[in-house]
């Protein structure tokens, strides 16, 4: 009956320890934007939020009608489950969630989806989803 | 003569009645027993303890009807709730029809709650079948109860715009409906026990629990103008068990 137990037991210490931990990949990305043919609209500095550092420039290009979200130069701490946000405020509240932080160090280019006001949609942001924790802000500006 | 013949006949017959029936008292008329079960799904887990008082019923006593109470703790990561309430999320609210009902995916919005954990304490209803000496099979139900449990984050999802609720927090009262007219966090089981000896046996179970989250900032505003707080998630768990019978 110990036996039985002790399996009981690990079916609950592994379904606890299932959750992901959700890091971000470390490995460095170089993604680049076409500028011969995308415009640069709106650019900010990263400054840093709550938690960790953060390094690198956020940059918005416009392409053909689409536009793009650059990190340059980029880097920031690590953390859990780290995603990319174009925020109407720093602490995000109302946001478009461009997907999780492709890596924490590097030139990334992530695609936003339609055509955001960013005389509202202000600030990109790099903020730990599931703790509700910020790690850098950028004020994009003209 | 015929008088005493007839006396007889009736002697014998009672005689045998009360035997058959001193036969089936010899049989037990209930069966108790506690439960402890352990479950995973993708990204979710679930462990409940219950106590479980039957009925045996037939003349083998091999069906078994009963109520009990459970106390179920839901916890994952990262878990979508969706739109719960029966008018919005189902094309009728008719009790029973509903779980066959088309789903208004139209009206789905979601909350993804970052770090789900609730506690249900809830009675039962129960169902099994003696399939040989050692196999048992069964289903259970929670019918009615309380959630306590962690507030946490989540983020609201509804056409595209995303917003972060700070506090989600579970349904405190549970009530099983039948179907999505359901309210708050009910577990069920499916399951298969084997008599490893007089007492205790181990069981597989399949779980199919119902969880919810009210949101306290953020309400979805519906195609209708409906205001909704509620949304659910439907847990598909998996997981092993044992039971210890009391009696």
């Amino acid at each position: 009956m110990k036996k039985i137990l002790f399996l009981l037991s690990l079916v609950v210490v592994v379904a606890t320890s299932c959750s992901k931990q959700n890091a971000t990949p470390t490995a460095p990305v170089n993604e680049i934007v076409d500028t011969a043919t995308s415009n640069l609209k709106y650019s900010g500095v990263f400054m840093n939020g709550n938690e960790g550092t953060v390094k690198g420039t956020a940059n918005i290009y416009l392409n053909d009608g689409k536009y793009q979200l650059q990190l340059k130069d980029f880097s920031v701490t690590n953390g859990p489950d780290l995603h990319v946000y174009l925020s109407k405020e720093t602490q995000p509240i109302n946001f478009v969630d461009l997907g999780k932080l492709k890596s924490t160090n590097g030139n990334q280019v992530y695609d936003i989806p339609g055509t955001p006001d960013f005389s509202e949609y202000k600030f990109a942001l790099v903020h730990c989803q599931q703790y509700d924790v910020l790690f850098g802000k950028s004020q994009l500006q003209q | 003569m015929i008088m005493n013949k007839r006396i007889l006949i009736l002697i014998v017959m009672f005689a045998g009645f009360i035997n058959s029936f001193a036969q089936q008292q010899q049989l037990p008329a209930n069966n108790q027993f506690v439960d402890l079960t352990a479950t995973v799904g993708k990204d979710q887990g679930a462990v409940a303890a219950s106590y479980v008082y039957n009925w045996q019923l037939g003349q083998k006593r091999k069906f078994e009807i009963g109520i009990g109470g459970r106390f179920t703790s839901y916890f994952g990561t990262k878990k979508d709730f969706l739109t719960a309430p029966a008018k919005l999320a189902r094309s009728t609210t008719f009790p029973f029809i509903i779980v066959f009902a088309g789903q208004q995916e139209k009206n789905f919005d979601t909350l993804t709650v970052q770090r789900p954990f609730v506690n249900a304490v809830n009675f039962t209803a129960n169902l099994g079948y003696h399939l040989s000496s050692r196999w048992y099979g069964g289903f259970n139900i929670d019918v009615i109860g309380f959630t306590f449990g962690k507030k946490t984050n989540a983020v609201f999802t509804s056409n595209g715009v995303t917003v972060t609720e700070p506090v989600a927090k579970p349904a405190a009262f549970n009530v099983l409906l039948t179907g999505d007219n359901d309210y708050g966090s009910l577990n069920s089981e499916f399951f298969l026990k084997y008599d490893l000896n007089q007492r205790w046996s181990i069981r597989g179970v399949y779980q199919f629990l119902f969880a919810e989250y009210k949101t306290t900032t953020v309400k979805q505003i519906a195609p209708d103008g409906t205001s909704n707080d509620r949304f659910r998630n439907k847990a598909n768990n998996f997981g092993v068990g044992v039971s210890y019978k009391i009696k």
